[in-house]
């Protein structure tokens, strides 16, 4: 398997299917910057091909190239993150459908784009308020940000709600004093 | 059993409705070897426990996650669905001035399907209101008279919790008794909350009263006493049971009581009907009682007439009549009350269908200044029960918090609008935005406050010939008011609520205005947005004399001697209890005098 610049595993082999594959990549690296999640916990819900597809069932022909291709051409390295916001978010055809694509990965649900983009851009009967599918439902991202499970599934035992939450792991959006560095203390014995 | 054999059967008692309280007569009832017809209006499709799991799939592809989304319901057993309540369309035909804001199923099971599972016992004081603050009515039996049969249903419906905790407010237990199983462990958020919250006092009417948070009694099983066995999930089929028999013995944490448990480890009627005698019982779901035949000079009930459809999505049906020694209407108070009327039996007093009562109530949110761990654990495990009883009740209405460990799903629709309003409002997205739902989905808090409701002549259940559901049958017209000593109660729990959030350092987002729709009533210019706790009542209510009430004690109907009206409609009184545990230990009480009067 090949891995991309950040060790993160790429499914996109050569020979038939490999524009198929490369679609499916960029998708999935998109989602990466656009969650904040990364590919093996998108990977892992074993719903980026659905989702992909729900995007092509809804969107007009050739939006969502657009948005990849959007995507494809932003510089590398850290200033993506930056660049994703003005050049996709911001943009007034790309940037509901990356909101969407936000908003299906954390709740599995579809939501209707808005009616100004729908006029300017194009309709579909499938472009309602819906739930993708109830494996959609049970892998929604806001379930993991929150530290619990989808209501009515994945339970976490008996009991299990009587202790404290995990902590969040650290963001540094999240405006939290940065982890203390650990110092041995004496008579452990971990340091010599 | 096809249904001219139902029909051509001389049954011991004919049950309407295999909810709670008609599963607890049938087990009872069979047991003592009498023979025994339910007639369910709706499906039965939860008895087998793959049909169960179609449900629970319902729920996961339910775009909106309410109370009837796992259940919808068959077209000739229609039932009042909470998006309803704001269009106005629906089941319920809402006659005002008030919106009525609570919602049942009709299915096998009926809605203890959804409940949330609470089982506290009403307090002394609540069947002696008129006695003791001049409010209400007295009920014409006591605490004590029921006493047993709390314990007895407490056994059947399988309720965790420690009689250290709920020997309060007049509530005594006899020296020794314990609860079938041990409490459900109070959530992170519950303790959280009790640190700060317990010991703070607050003033309501002329009374300073200590708060404390505390577990509540719950049909979930927990870690079982001695002598008694959890029971599970149900898997009814003509193949034998497949479901492994240790599902659902003991609860998960799927923080889905409502509306729906994945394991069925709370409490549901179907659990009562397989604990019956099958021999002697015949349970025949799609079939809709349509009409009570009575003697016109004796008064006792002839038969009762069903409208049997084969098909949940045709009104298509064909109508049979039943005979039996007995009859028990356990259908529901709304639609125990609208069969009576339909059948031209509101009584010659004319109390059939009045006095509805519910439990309005408010919701306060807020974020907890820690992670409290919200979306995790049965939907809540702890209450503040202190201002459900005292002297203040001659002046409103008492309360109880139930406090949520289902953060601000109830209230708003988070997680779903918390992840919204950041991508779509503020734009976050990535990191950020990943970052800011760790750091305030946790910290979600709510709580629920139920204000008791008095019966009143002008709340009602009637019939209208122009208002009709697909069979023909007559849809309830619901008149509901809620007055102002539920009102000033709503003022002083709203008053509480902010003292409480406040004290625990909750920063309170209450406002109505972000949250999801429910409907307003107002006072002392103040708005309170109130839902309904599915509590019905008050509907066939009960008491010592005929001429004013419905039923006696034994919920036996005074002009029909050989008819009872079992459930929430007979009675005179709620408080604010969540009123199945009460409802249950009235029923077994009236099986014992059924099974009297009918061995003989």
């Amino acid at each position: 398997m090949s891995r991309d610049e950040r060790g993160v595993p790429v499914t996109s082999p050569s020979g038939p299917g490999a524009a198929t594959d490369k679609r499916a990549d960029l998708f999935l690296r998109l989602s990466e910057l656009l969650t904040g999640f990364g590919g093996i916990d998108l990977l892992g819900t074993g719903l980026a091909g659905s989702y992909l597809r729900v995007v092509d069932d809804i969107l007009p022909p050739g939006v969502l190239d657009e948005l990849l291709a959007a995507f494809a051409r932003l510089p590398a390295g850290l200033d993506r993150g930056a660049a994703v916001k003005t050049t996709i978010l911001a943009n007034r055809k790309l940037g509901p459908v990356a909101r969407n694509v936000i908003l299906m990965w954390y709740r599995g649900t579809w939501t209707r784009l808005p009616d100004e983009w729908r006029s300017a851009y194009g309709t579909s009967p499938l472009d309602t308020d819906h739930v993708v599918s109830a494996e959609a439902y049970r892998s929604g991202l806001q379930w993991v940000a929150a530290g619990a499970h989808p209501a009515g599934a994945l339970q976490q035992g008996y009991g299990a709600w009587a202790s404290a939450p995990n902590e969040p792991a650290r963001s540094p959006a999240a405006n939290a004093p940065p982890t203390p560095p650990l110092i041995p203390t004496a008579g452990q014995g971990a340091h010599k | 059993m096809n249904h001219q054999a139902i029909q051509d059967k001389s049954w011991d008692v004919v049950i309407v409705g295999a909810g709670v309280c008609g599963a607890l007569l049938a087990k009872h009832l069979t047991h003592a070897g009498l023979r025994v017809l339910v007639l369910e209006a709706g499906p039965d499709t939860a008895s087998p426990f793959d049909g169960y799991l179609d449900h629970l799939e319902h729920f996961y592809t339910a775009a909106s996650k309410g109370i009837g989304a796992p259940w919808p319901p068959a077209v000739s057993a229609p039932q009042p669905d909470t998006a309803d309540i704001r269009t106005g369309g629906g089941y319920f035909v809402q006659n005002g001035p008030d919106k009525h804001a609570s919602t049942y199923s009709r299915l096998l099971g009926g809605s203890t399907l959804h409940w949330l599972g609470v089982c506290l016992r009403m307090l002394p004081e609540d069947f002696e209101l008129r006695s003791r603050y001049g409010r209400g009515h007295d009920w014409p039996l006591d605490y004590a008279d029921l006493e047993p049969y709390y314990e007895r249903a407490e056994w059947e419906l399988g309720v965790s919790a420690d009689v250290a905790d709920q020997a309060h407010l007049g509530i005594e237990f006899p020296q020794g008794y314990e609860y079938p199983m041990r409490r459900v462990p109070l959530s992170y958020s519950d303790q959280v909350l009790a640190e700060a919250v317990d010991g703070m006092l607050v003033t309501v009417g002329d009374d300073l009263v200590a708060l404390k948070v505390r577990s509540y009694p719950a049909a979930r099983n927990s870690i079982p006493r001695e002598g008694y066995r959890p029971a599970g999930a149900v898997d009814r089929r003509s193949d034998g049971q497949v479901v492994t028999r240790y599902t659902g013995q003991r609860c998960a944490g799927n923080t889905s009581c409502t509306p729906i448990c994945p394991v069925e480890a709370k409490y549901h009627a179907g659990k009562s009907l397989e604990q019956a005698d099958r021999r002697y019982l015949e349970v025949t779901a799609q079939a809709v009682a349509s009409k009570i035949h009575v003697d016109p000079v004796s008064g006792m009930v002839q038969g009762i007439e069903y409208q049997r459809y084969t098909e949940r999505t045709s009104p298509r049906h064909t109508v049979h009549t039943v005979r039996a020694r007995a009859y028990v209407l356990a259908a529901h108070a709304v639609e125990n009350a609208k069969l009576m009327l339909m059948s031209g039996l509101g009584g010659e007093n004319s109390l059939v269908g009045k006095g509805l009562i519910d439990h309005p109530a408010l919701y306060g949110w807020g974020l907890a200044p820690v992670p409290v761990g919200a979306y995790r654990g049965p939907l809540s495990t702890a209450g503040i029960e202190d201002l459900r009883g005292g002297p203040f009740r001659a002046e409103h209405a008492a309360f109880r918090f139930d406090i949520g460990n289902d953060g601000w799903r109830a209230t708003t629709g988070a997680p779903d609008t918390t992840v919204t309003d950041a991508v779509q409002r503020q734009g976050l997205y990535g990191k950020e935005l990943r970052g800011h739902l760790q750091s305030t989905l946790p910290r979600h808090v709510r709580v629920s406050i139920a204000v008791e409701q008095l019966r009143s002549a002008d709340n009602s259940v009637s019939i209208d010939p122009r208002y009709l559901d697909p069979l023909g049958n007559p849809r309830p017209v619901i008149s509901y008011r809620i007055d102002d000593y539920t009102l000033a109660g709503m003022a002083t729990a709203a008053e509480v609520c902010r003292q409480v959030l406040r004290r625990a350092s909750v920063e309170d987002h209450t406002n109505p205005e972000d949250g999801s729709w429910y409907p307003e009533v107002r006072y002392d210019g103040q708005v309170f947005r109130y839902h309904g706790m599915g509590h019905f009542a008050g509907t066939h209510v009960m008491g010592r004399h005929a001429r004013e009430s419905v039923v006696d004690a034994g919920q036996r109907s005074w002009e029909h001697r050989n008819l009872y009206l079992v459930g929430g409609g007979s009675f005179p009184t709620m408080g604010t209890s969540n009123p199945t545990l009460t409802m249950a230990a009235l029923t077994l009480r009236t099986a014992d005098l059924m099974i009297a009067g009918l061995a003989c």
